[in-house]
């Protein structure tokens, strides 16, 4: 489709484009005791974005703009995912960034790199959404300027982040010399119809999931990512740990159902394009990424680093779950990533809340909390067993569904070793229940919590509660998003 | 010899020598300054690949631009011929172990493979080419990227901006 008939399937991303210059324009108007009004003002632009998004699912499969970008299900899926992650995220920012215009601006230029990398069909797309999330989002690792640590967690996630694009885009450099398309289906009829050698694509490959692995903090490229958890701004961690995971995660999807496999018409059936044992990697990886995760985070003494090692160990069982290459797998990754969205904000709330009133970030900082304030330690263990992935909470159907794609696929082994790592996680997030509860601290004033806090700590914990009993909607959801676009 | 070749030779020589001195040197300003002789060996190897406007492009761009930049950040360094201040550098036996890795690794997928022959035919501007893809196949991208910049600029005036000042 050219350039000018595309525009008319591309309204959300041009409405939130439009809606972030809008920002800007509103900002420099406003007083600065006004200013909390474009948080309103993006969160208003958000909500529409989505009401567009959903709307698009009318839309049959299709290529826009001559092949740079695919509209079909799965890319509407990971827009709306987006698209509703920073639309809570700006009321998860509300409280301590009420007159920081600039950020909400960011914000939305993120979302809009991320609903790009969910629909990109091009190598040169990858790059520039990926770039796009990235460049802003070392900007707002560092947003707090007086904390040095925050400047820290800026300056190594830019340079993780320029070094690992850059060897991501010399793998791209090698798949364009060995087929001369950058388009990722006329690369995937190339790599189909003439026979290249393993080997190149192999180190090609590698490359490639560098730069995406760094993305979604696969070991070995997770360096950066406890140190910028850690120094960034609770609502800015936050907003890492989902959105712009969930985009990678789109981006590895497509990658692996256009350059790494071609997907039989019905989308049940992957066929590998080249002998590379890509699926084997990526089990491995997938392997390290949870052991690595969950070992390290037994260790942290700080809950954000903590929730930053978990965050690996996340991204580990969904890597697992896509290295076996079925469309249930596909399937499963997307129904964990909404589960994971509710449950790791509602913790990363609760964190963020909680530490101006307990003084610090350690997790002895917890003891006794649970006669403190109730309701809030409650919801904390409620989110740390659903992260385990314990019933009947929300995590126990999205880990369900992972092993089960992966059992089905006959990845036995791959499953024991998931299922150990889930056990090993247990530890850890138990222990923060049970300093909750169990210990009682020095100080046993009540903590006191605005309605506020609680509203969107609800928003947060209703979600993990139900869809731990009722889930269909969002499994359904999942599978009718479950339609790619094939060339 | 052709005068072609030579002329290649001693590009591609300049390129990798200048490259070695950046990374050798223990003085930053001397890694500075090698660091212009090599991206001109870049811009001279792309005008043997036919690509014109990028030459110009990285003169304008790297030479021009960023590495200025980095000589201001290097010029405005103190004590920056202070002998304590020389540049770390990390154990030469797994630089060079690693360095070999890549080159064995480039050299193998290099010689594997057989890539796209040079073509016989005559040189001819990119520039008006360039300009038209861009306003037509690659009209998506050049979008983006102007969006990616706005964001950056607001980002980068943001954590450069000095202090707010307190009435």
């Amino acid at each position: 489709m050219n350039n000018l008939e595309s525009l008319q399937f591309f309204i959300p991303e041009l409405f939130l484009t439009a809606g972030l210059l809008v920002t800007i324009i509103v900002e420099l108007l406003l007083k600065k005791e006004q200013k909390v009004f474009t948080a309103y003002l993006a969160a208003t632009v958000l909500l529409i974005t989505i009401f567009f998004l959903i709307r698009q699912y009318a839309i049959e499969p299709a290529a826009l703009f001559g092949g740079m970008v695919v509209i079909d299900p799965m890319a509407v899926f990971f827009k709306i995912l987006t698209a509703v992650s920073t639309l809570i995220i700006v009321f998860f920012s509300i409280p301590s960034f009420r007159v920081k215009a600039e950020y909400y601006v960011l914000l939305l230029a993120t979302t809009l790199g991320m609903m790009l990398m969910a629909q990109v069909n091009d190598l040169l797309m990858i790059i520039l959404a990926m770039e796009l999330v990235g460049l802003v989002s070392y900007v707002l690792a560092g947003y707090r300027r007086s904390d040095p640590k925050s400047g820290e967690a800026s300056l190594k996630y830019i340079l993780f982040g320029a070094a690992s694009t850059g060897i991501m885009a010399f793998g791209f450099s090698y798949i364009y010399g060995l087929t001369g398309q950058t388009n990722l289906f006329e690369i995937q009829q190339a790599l189909q119809s003439t026979q290249h050698n393993p080997v190149i694509l192999f180190v090609a490959f590698v490359l490639i999931i560098a730069g995406l692995g760094y993305k979604i903090a696969m070991v070995p490229f997770h360096f950066w990512l406890p140190d910028v958890y850690e120094g960034a701004p609770t609502p800015v961690t936050a907003f890492f740990s989902v959105g712009p995971k969930a985009a990678g995660m789109a981006v590895l999807i497509r990658f692996i159902i256009s350059i790494v496999a071609g997907v039989s018409a019905d989308g049940q059936t992957f066929t590998a394009n080249a002998p590379i044992h890509a699926q084997e990697l990526l089990a491995v990886l997938a392997v390290l990424t949870m052991t690595l995760g969950n070992l390290s985070a037994l260790q942290q003494k700080n809950i954000k680093r903590m929730m930053a090692y978990s965050s690996i160990a996340h991204a580990g069982y969904m890597l697992m779950a896509l290295a076996v290459f079925t469309s249930q797998s596909v399937e499963a990754v997307m129904f964990y990533l909404v589960v994971y969205m509710f449950m790791n904000f509602g913790a990363f709330w609760v964190i963020h809340r909680m530490t101006p009133h307990l003084g610090s970030e350690e997790i002895t900082a917890y003891t006794g909390l649970g006669y403190r304030a109730p309701l809030v330690a409650v919801a904390m263990g409620v989110f740390m067993f659903s992260l385990t992935g314990l019933p009947p909470l929300a995590g126990f159907i999205g880990k369900f569904y992972l092993f089960a794609a992966v059992i089905k696929a006959e990845w036995y082994i791959l499953a024991v070793l998931g299922v150990l790592n889930s056990v090993v996680s247990l530890y850890y997030y138990a222990y923060v229940t049970k300093v909750m509860f169990l210990n009682r601290g020095d100080d046993e004033s009540a903590v006191s919590i605005s309605s506020y806090d609680t509203a969107l700590l609800l928003v947060f914990l209703i979600p993990t509660l139900v869809l731990g009993v009722y889930w269909v909607p969002v499994i359904s959801w999942a599978t009718q998003s479950l339609h790619f676009f094939l060339g | 010899m052709e005068i072609n070749e030579m002329l290649f030779l001693a590009i591609a020589l300049t390129t990798v020598l200048s490259a070695l001195i950046v990374a050798l040197s223990k003085k930053i300003i001397y890694s500075a300054f090698a660091l212009l002789l090599t991206l001109i060996g870049f811009a001279g190897l792309f005008i043997y690949l036919s690509a014109d406007f990028l030459s110009m492009a990285q003169i304008m761009i790297y030479v021009g631009g960023i590495l200025i930049l980095i000589l201001f950040g290097v010029l405005m360094t103190q004590r920056i011929y202070d002998p304590s201040q020389i540049t770390a550098h990390n154990s030469i036996w797994v630089s060079l172990a690693g360095g070999i890795a890549m080159a064995a690794i480039t050299g193998a997928v290099v010689w594997l493979n057989p890539w796209g022959k040079t073509l016989a035919k005559d040189f001819e501007y990119s520039t008006s080419r360039i300009g038209s893809e861009l306003l037509t196949k690659y009209l998506l991208p050049f979008e983006v990227i102007s969006v990616l910049l706005l964001a950056v600029l607001i980002g980068a005036v943001y954590l450069g901006r000095s202090r707010e000042v307190h009435k």
